[in-house]
């Protein structure tokens, strides 16, 4: 989709992912940490007085927090009211679709800056609640009420990969170990140390040693969550908040000389049952969202340089490298295995770590990938920077690919 | 009757599966629907199953959702029946993803829950 105003997004900002330090926090303060930080992020200066509309990205603070109407909520403790603030959810989309609403509110006319967020403060409620809260976004009638969990969908998916075009679990280990590794580079991750490292850490409270990462993704240390995915396919449960600034393209300048600009948004839904689709080993709505945002930007997958995709389990990074364009369908695994998508692969995938080390408080990841992708293409990504970096793209899918947003950012 | 998910699991009590058929493009559906997914007619009528398919993608789960603890492992699929529409259920009696494959053969079978009836699999030996 072409947007009839260039969009700049002028500053970025977010919390570190994390499930222990954020234990006295609620969303809503997750929230004020970052826009602060985004405010700071912004070369010239910002009033907040500038902003004229709040988008929030939230998942579920309802069931997690017992708090609803977090958008106006949010705007109240940032102290921006008041302007209008609009809560969107659509699962873990939530702020990948806000960053395209906000977007649209700007080509539109109506605004010339607005804040995108996301939140989601999640630990206060243990293992069991979360699993029955993120199986909300599944199908709760005819999915979960049959006895899918989240994790369970993305498994038969990945079941149904490895039979249909041959990909394999190891190949999956492969994108754990990338994301590790990368994430280790990054500040900002829940995970901060690679595979090996954990290896070691785990095995010494069980005395276990172990001869490579594999040797430690086969073990007892990394058990079946959902066959075929094991604890270490999966993202984290964790708390964190993202938010970005938009503003049109016409009045970037007066904030900074260095935006990264909005180059093409997409969006697109699918049927929400697995059951329901044709094809199981292809989200539909991400080849729909992604053909939009390259026609958008005037661009094809072999134009981008680093995604940040939605891991939220590997088998999930696997399918967004195919559908996206990156590689041929049945290829994405080996590709992975092959170091095609590390930091200097054909394509880097995840330099923040992705879902997988980065952590996935679900609404807050749309904006957190539009973070990293504000520091990519300015060369601020430190330890995880990607080379000449020209175009990034964000993935950011909904449940198991009911919704997906995709936006390509360009210098 | 109406096509709606009461309607539907009222069958599964009886040990029926029930979905739509669409007057118009012939497309079947199943759990029902008010309008055909495929070309937007509200001109549908019921359609029995027979209960018999194929695992098209499967799971064993061993951390549960809070209703299924202590049931652990346990598989859920998806499940496409002969007549072509698909299906989630549990597949009874699998405790290991070795024992089950994509393209497993399985029938149906009503588990009574309290006063809920499931639809589940069995594999077909």
């Amino acid at each position: 989709m072409r947007l009839s105003r260039d969009i700049a997004l002028i500053g970025a900002g977010m919390t570190r992912f994390h499930h222990r330090i954020h234990e006295d926090k609620t969303g809503r303060e997750l929230f004020v940490e970052a826009a602060l930080e985004a405010k700071g992020s912004v070369d010239d200066g910002i009033d907040f007085d500038d902003v004229e509309a709040l988008y929030l990205g939230n998942f579920s603070s309802d069931a997690f927090e017992r708090q609803a109407h977090t958008a106006a909520l949010s705007a109240d403790w940032l102290g921006i009211t008041p302007i209008p603030a609009t809560r969107v959810e659509d699962a873990c989309a939530s702020s990948g679709v806000a960053i395209n609403i906000g977007a649209m509110a700007i080509a539109s006319g109506a605004y010339d800056v607005v804040m995108v967020g996301g939140v989601e403060k999640m630990r206060g409620l243990s293992t069991g609640g979360v699993t029955d809260t993120l199986a909300m976004a599944a199908d709760a009638v005819y999915e979960v009420g049959a006895g899918f969990t989240f994790p369970g969908l993305y498994a038969a998916i990945a079941t149904a990969h490895f039979a249909e075009l041959g990909s394999s679990w190891e190949q999956l280990a492969a994108i754990t170990v990338k994301n590790h590794k990368n994430g280790a580079l990054n500040p900002k991750a829940h995970f901060q140390s690679e595979i090996m490292e954990t290896a070691k850490r785990l095995g010494e409270r069980k005395n276990m040693t172990f001869d490579d990462e594999l040797d430690f993704l086969r073990s007892s240390l990394n058990p079946v969550v959902a066959h075929p995915l094991r604890l270490f396919d999966c993202c984290p449960i964790s708390d964190g908040s993202a938010v970005i600034i938009l503003a049109a393209g016409d009045v970037a300048k007066k904030y900074t000389d260095t935006p990264v600009y909005l180059r093409g948004i997409g969006q697109a839904s699918d049927a929400m049952a697995l059951h329901d689709r044709e094809d199981i080993t292809t989200l539909r709505a991400t080849k729909l969202a992604a053909s939009q945002a390259y026609k958008g930007a005037r661009v094809g997958p072999g134009d981008i340089d680093v995604a940040d995709v939605h891991d939220c389990f590997t088998i999930a990074e696997l399918l967004a490298t195919e559908d996206l364009g990156f590689f041929p369908k049945g290829k994405g695994g080996e590709a992975a295995a092959e170091g095609r998508t590390a930091l200097d692969g054909d394509v880097a995938i995840n330099p923040d770590g992705g879902l997988k080390a980065k952590g996935h408080p679900v609404g807050a990841t749309g904006v957190a990938m539009a973070y990293e992708m504000f520091k990519q293409l300015r060369g601020e990504a430190g330890g995880h920077q990607v080379s000449d970096v020209r175009y990034g793209l964000v993935h950011n899918v909904g449940a198991s690919g009911a919704t997906v947003a995709v936006q390509v950012y360009g210098r | 009757m109406e096509f709606t998910s009461k309607a539907y699991f009222d069958f599964i009590g009886e040990g029926k599966i029930m979905g739509t058929r669409c007057k118009a493009c012939g497309d079947a559906s199943l759990p029902p629907r008010p309008v055909c997914k495929e070309c937007g007619s509200v001109e549908l009528d019921w359609e029995e199953f027979a209960g018999r398919g194929e695992v098209r993608a499967f799971s064993v789960i061993n951390v549960p959702l809070s209703r299924m603890e202590g049931r652990c492992p346990y598989a859920v699929g998806v499940v496409r029946l002969d007549e072509g529409p698909s299906v989630s259920g549990l597949i009874l009696d699998v405790k290991d993803g070795g024992e089950l494959s994509v393209g497993s053969r399985v029938e149906a079978e009503y588990v009574k829950e309290g006063e809920k009836t499931a639809l589940c699999f069995r594999l077909v030996r």
